[in-house]
């Protein structure tokens, strides 16, 4: 029986069971431009360790481009090669079916490579949504993209995208003398339209490099799992939300544990949520004020008790309110509204 | 107006040495069949977008062994084959128009970064105001940017043209992308007898593309395109221009060798001449206008008119000095434009321009060179405005200076 | 030909942008006071700048048009009147944002030129850094601990303020005080305050004499740049190896890892404090390791875990993170000369090297100058530092 999707054998790149047992090897080594406390380095040095030698990576425009990369050297211990801002997709889906066409007609051995793109948050929510979209519906190819978000366009010096939380300061959304809130969109839920839209796609997550082993476990199921597949990063940003390098781990703490960055992931239409987040869920811990995570930055000084306010509000609605808590925004009617998930 | 029935298909089967009555885009997308190529991808615009109708027939019916992406826009589609290249496939793609031009972005960097492609652009109107007609300004737009540029106007220029693109492309001396333009109307209105290379010929001229030590592969470990910046960008643009100081002898050796292998030649590559021996004044274009364009000659001709025609096939390369060196005999030159380079010297058109360019450095003698705007957003080029045109250069040859450029088939 | 005068201010990217920004404004401005014309900008290659990372601002000024073009025919002045610093480990030399090597911290000075480094060192212990050079020139110090802020907070502790008037101290043909104090008075916040933060450095701002050949003598790393016909095609570039395992220097046994690093952009410089380890107390738990977004960890022998300092910059994650006390501690750079393995030298002598690990963990900073950790925590340090900007 033919089936009419193809996949070809994947990397069986099983789970990091502990923090000891993640091998020393750095594809992505010392020496790159960025920010003192680079969560995305972070999240750069992760993927590559967790995907290990046969990979070939593309990047595509923004600070892991810039700051990382500087000719006449490179971090990149793997194959990497730069993509435009809004690339990340396409240059997945040419990278794995070249690999795919020349491996069938005998020109490369055959062997499973991993094939990751990654982009800001600037070139997957904004720019590249089309191009992400369209890889993930391109079930034939293995691909992982990942979106890593200091929610902002961080390497222009630092401007508002779509996944900026409300509010945020930034050089196109600076708080003046008439309006203290320039930028006031919410920020996308991008993993969760990655989900909502694909159902071919075998898996989504969301993950934070405060909890490194789980985001590089994620990175080893979804080369494993096969497919096109994409994980969402948030990854805490000295410069541009404005806070001590040294803080980076306790802030991306502080936004799981607000509940305002939900840490789960979707295989194959299952969704399983992880650690604190779980425990949100479960009500087994209350969430954290926002102001708790919001004041420890530079980029919300200007807000009032109001902004506080309506920013919690929306966090409460979220979980709440939504049918999937943190993960799809259909609301359940007001009388079924769930009061138990504070 | 070839359709996707099985006859056509069936008769392009027969490969060894063949004649097939096919369309220019079919020509194209059987180049594609016997170059082998890896990775083809495909975004629907008019009128290129045939080729990529014959490709996907072809892919479906197992003639052709490739991975075929319907991208979500022009933009991906060119970075999707401009990174399967990178990785070591041969790739074929297109587009048209304002399609083109939405990919503009990945087609600047694709020669920035030596990575050779072959892509047909079926030469579109711009929008707005929108057309489907023909004009050159989308495939001229990528000019300055490294790419290699070639006309052609018949169905088996287009075929011979594109196994020639590949060995050009992916010569390692060079590693550029490469555009061939085809005018509409031909590529999916006109039929004609083509004749097809066998497969086992083709292998021979082509070799495989091998990217050598630029493969991005876990064998080859290399970061390609880390950030430049001033430091650096100027020996970079330098390597990159060393490919322009050689690709006119490049292209002049592919061609010795298509003809030594295939017995079929095309003389002078760069442009084709047309009962120009002794003529007095001579008429300059490309793409299709040729057809017009020789008839209404033989006719002014037999009225005893002394002039030919000059089809220019590569525009970049452009050989300036060959160009100039040709047409210095000639008592006036009047070059049909079909593109527009507004606020340009003269407000000339972009062939006029650079041709000028051309003989102001190399040419011994100063005849007037006179554009004429013409056949613009997908008018016909007619016999009488080729009438006119020439009637005009002769003007200009016999002392009555012409204005430098002139608007024909205009109402008003 | 007019007078034509270049100031440039090194600051650490992002920490002391908005300050050095200040800086750069106001000395053109002071100048404009006296009919100069001027113009501010930071190092184009600077920019974007990093957390930490040297960068370099610019103010030229010219005593009438035709000078001020000459001042700008190069787009980085290649020499300057004035070199301000505005954070003292700088001092050690700047790998800049733009690759280019690790450049001595006064090589523009021109000669006989004034280098002024705000720091709570004295002169001796700067020349051990400072590297020397074939001409003499001033060195000023402004007593003062380095003022790191972030984008959108400001911390303002009159840093600003008082380097102008040192400037009118230290180069008063560029201006005099009384056009620093006219600038301040109108154009600047609090400016009655100001001013006078700005009088007290002026009156107490003195420069001594370096002589040619005084300083640091170690060389500087140093690339050559290729030319185009040796560099790879398709601007690509090789990447990196991997590295392996290190011999432990007492057994001589194999294990643990090093990896390749990048030696032509290593970071050291962009730090300002380190990471002193205690390997006896260390329970290698592996986070330090895991969570350095530098990779600046090495995995020795023994399972511990030592930072390579020429690769790391100095975030202070690793002591964050770190869950046993005093392990991991971050020093401020101004306390070392040197970027030797810590575990080498743990390694060859404990005892030694653990007694000089608790006299060097006291110099850490109770309260660190390293960016923003809550609202209104400037506000709380200000007063602190004003109190030192009363001595000058």
């Amino acid at each position: 029986m033919s089936t009419y999707v193809e996949t070809e054998p994947t990397q069986n790149l099983e789970a990091f069971k502990g923090v000891k047992k993640v091998p020393y090897e750095e594809y992505f080594t010392s020496g790159h431009r960025t920010c003192e406390g680079c969560e995305s380095a972070q999240f750069m040095r992760l993927l590559a360790k967790a995907a290990g030698p046969r990979t070939i990576v593309t990047g595509a425009t923004g600070c892991m481009y810039v700051a990382n990369t500087s000719y006449y050297s490179t971090p990149w211990g793997i194959p990497w090669m730069h993509t435009q801002l809004g690339a990340a997709g396409s240059s997945a889906l040419g990278t794995a079916a070249a690999l795919r066409a020349l491996m069938r007609k005998g020109v490369f051995k055959k062997e499973p490579i991993n094939v990751i793109a990654f982009c800001g948050d600037g070139g997957g929510a904004d720019m590249g949504l089309a191009a992400i979209s369209a890889a993930l519906t391109q079930a034939d190819y293995n691909l992982l993209i990942v979106l890593y978000d200091n929610e902002s366009y961080a390497n222009t010096g630092i401007q508002v995208s779509s996944t900026s939380p409300f509010g945020a300061n930034s050089t196109f959304s600076t708080p003046g003398k008439l309006k203290r809130i320039m930028h006031n969109r919410w920020k996308k839920n991008v993993a969760g339209l990655m989900i909502a839209g694909h159902p071919t796609c075998n898996y989504v997550a969301t993950v934070s490099t405060s909890y490194a082993l789980q985001a590089m476990n994620a990175v080893r199921r979804a080369l494993t799992i096969g497919g096109p597949t994409f994980i969402h990063c948030l990854n805490p940003c000295p410069k541009g939300w404005d806070f001590d390098p040294a803080a980076a781990l306790e802030l991306g703490n502080l936004a799981v544990n607000t509940g305002i960055w939900p840490l789960y992931e979707v295989e194959k239409g299952e969704l399983k949520l992880y650690g604190k987040t779980r425990e949100i869920a479960e009500g087994r811990f209350k969430r954290l004020p926002v102001a708790d995570y919001l004041l420890k930055q530079g980029r919300f000084a200007h807000f009032t008790e109001e902004d506080l306010a309506y920013f919690q509000s929306q966090v409460d609605d979220m979980w709440n309110n939504w049918l999937v808590p943190g993960v799809i925004p259909l609301r359940k009617k007001a009388e079924a509204a769930n009061p138990a998930a504070k | 107006m070839a359709t996707l029935t099985a006859p056509p298909v069936k008769e392009t089967r027969k490969f060894e040495e063949q004649e097939a009555l096919i369309t220019g885009s079919e020509a194209i997308a059987v180049a594609c069949k016997l170059a082998n190529v890896d990775v083809v991808t495909a975004y629907p615009i008019r009128p290129y977008d045939t080729v990529m109708n014959y490709i996907s027939q072809l892919v479906a019916d197992g003639e052709l062994d490739c991975e075929f992406i319907v991208a979500e826009g022009e933009h991906s589609q060119f970075e999707i084959a401009k990174h399967a290249s990178a990785c070591g496939a041969r790739v074929f793609c297109g587009s048209s128009g304002v399609g083109w031009m939405y990919a503009m972005e990945a087609l600047t960097v694709t020669p920035a970064l030596r990575i050779p492609m072959v892509a047909l652009v079926g030469n579109r109107t711009l929008d707005d105001p929108g057309a489907f007609g023909v004009e050159h300004n989308d495939a001229l737009s990528v000019r300055d940017l490294g790419w290699m540029l070639v006309w052609v106007d018949n169905a088996q220029e287009a075929l011979d043209t594109a196994l020639i693109a590949y060995r050009v492309a992916e010569d390692r001396r060079m590693f550029v992308p490469l555009a061939i333009s085809c005018d509409g109307a031909f590529l999916t209105h006109s039929q004609s007898l083509v004749k097809v290379p066998a497969a086992e010929h083709v292998k021979k001229f082509l070799p495989r593309y091998d990217r050598g030590d630029l493969l991005l592969h876990p064998d080859n470990v290399i970061s390609v395109a880390p950030q430049a910046n001033e430091d650096w960008v100027m020996e970079i643009r330098r390597q990159n221009y060393e490919v322009t100081e050689r690709a006119c002898d490049v292209i002049r050796e592919v061609y010795a060798e298509f003809e030594r292998i295939f017995g079929r030649t095309y003389g002078n590559p760069f442009f084709e001449e047309y009962r120009t021996e002794d003529a007095d004044v001579v008429l300059l274009g490309m793409g299709t206008l040729s057809t017009p364009v020789k008839v209404t000659i033989d006719k002014l001709r037999q009225q005893g008119k002394k002039v030919g025609f000059v089809r220019l096939r590569w525009f970049r390369p452009f050989a300036g000095k060959e160009i100039a060196k040709a047409l210095e005999r000639f008592q006036a030159i009047g070059v049909i434009e079909r593109d527009l380079s507004l606020g340009s010297p003269d407000l000339s058109g972009v062939v006029a321009t650079e041709l000028r360019s051309a003989m102001y450095t190399h040419a011994s003698t100063r005849p007037p060179v006179l554009d004429f705007l013409c056949g613009l957003g997908g008018r016909e080029v007619t016999v009488e405005d080729v009438e006119r045109i020439t009637d005009l250069t002769f003007q200009a040859a016999n002392g009555r200076p012409q204005p430098l450029t002139q608007w024909i088939g205009l109402r008003g | 030909m007019g007078q034509l005068f270049a100031v440039e201010v090194i600051g650490r990217g992002i920490f002391q942008d908005t300050l050095a920004k200040n800086i750069t404004r106001g000395i053109v401005l002071a100048a404009h006071n006296e009919g100069k014309l001027g113009i501010s900008f930071g190092r184009y290659g600077d920019s974007p700048e990093r957390n930490g990372i040297p960068a370099k601002k610019f103010a030229i000024v010219a005593t009438d048009e035709q000078t001020m073009q000459l001042g700008m025919a190069h787009y980085q002045p290649r020499q300057v009147d004035l070199s301000i610093v505005l954070d003292d480990t700088l001092c050690k030399g700047i790998e800049s944002w733009a690759w280019d090597g690790v450049h001595a911290i006064n090589e523009a000075v021109k000669r006989n030129g004034t280098l002024i480094v705000i720091s709570t060192q004295g002169q001796d212990a700067l020349l051990k850094v400072i590297h020397r050079r074939n001409e003499p020139y001033k060195l000023g110090i402004l007593p003062g601990v380095a003022s790191f802020s972030g984008l959108w907070v400001y911390k303002d502790d009159h840093t600003d303020v008082r380097i102008l008037g040192a400037i009118a101290k230290a180069l008063p043909e560029l201006f005099g005080w009384d056009s620093v104090e006219k600038y301040i008075l109108a154009k600047v916040k609090n400016g009655t305050v100001k001013a006078q933060s700005a009088r007290k450095t002026y009156e107490r701002l003195t420069t001594s004499e370096v002589p040619a050949g005084k300083g640091n003598p170690e060389p500087l790393p140093h690339f050559e740049l290729l030319k185009w016909q040796d560099m790879r095609l398709g601007t690509s570039v090789k990447g990196q190896p991997q590295g392996g395992p290190i011999e432990d220097p007492v057994t001589h046994k194999l294990g643990g890892y090093k990896p390749v690093r990048n030696d032509k952009f290593m970071k050291y410089t962009t730090r300002s404090q380190r990471p002193v380890v205690n390997f006896e107390t260390c329970t290698k738990c592996t986070l330090c390791w895991l969570n350095c977004p530098d990779g600046s960890f090495d995995v020795m022998p023994d399972g511990t875990y030592d930072a390579d300092l020429n690769g790391c910059c100095g975030c202070g994650i690793c002591e964050a993170v770190c869950p046993v006390k005093d392990c991991i501690t971050m020093v401020t750079e101004a306390a070392f000369t040197e970027n030797d393995s810590q575990w080498l030298r743990f390694k060859k002598n404990k005892d030694e090297y653990l007694g000089w690990l608790n006299t060097t963990i006291q110099k850490a900073e109770k309260e660190r100058s390293h960016g923003l950790r809550y609202r209104g925590q400037y506000a709380e340090q200000v007063p602190k530092a004003l109190e030192i900007a009363k001595n000058g």
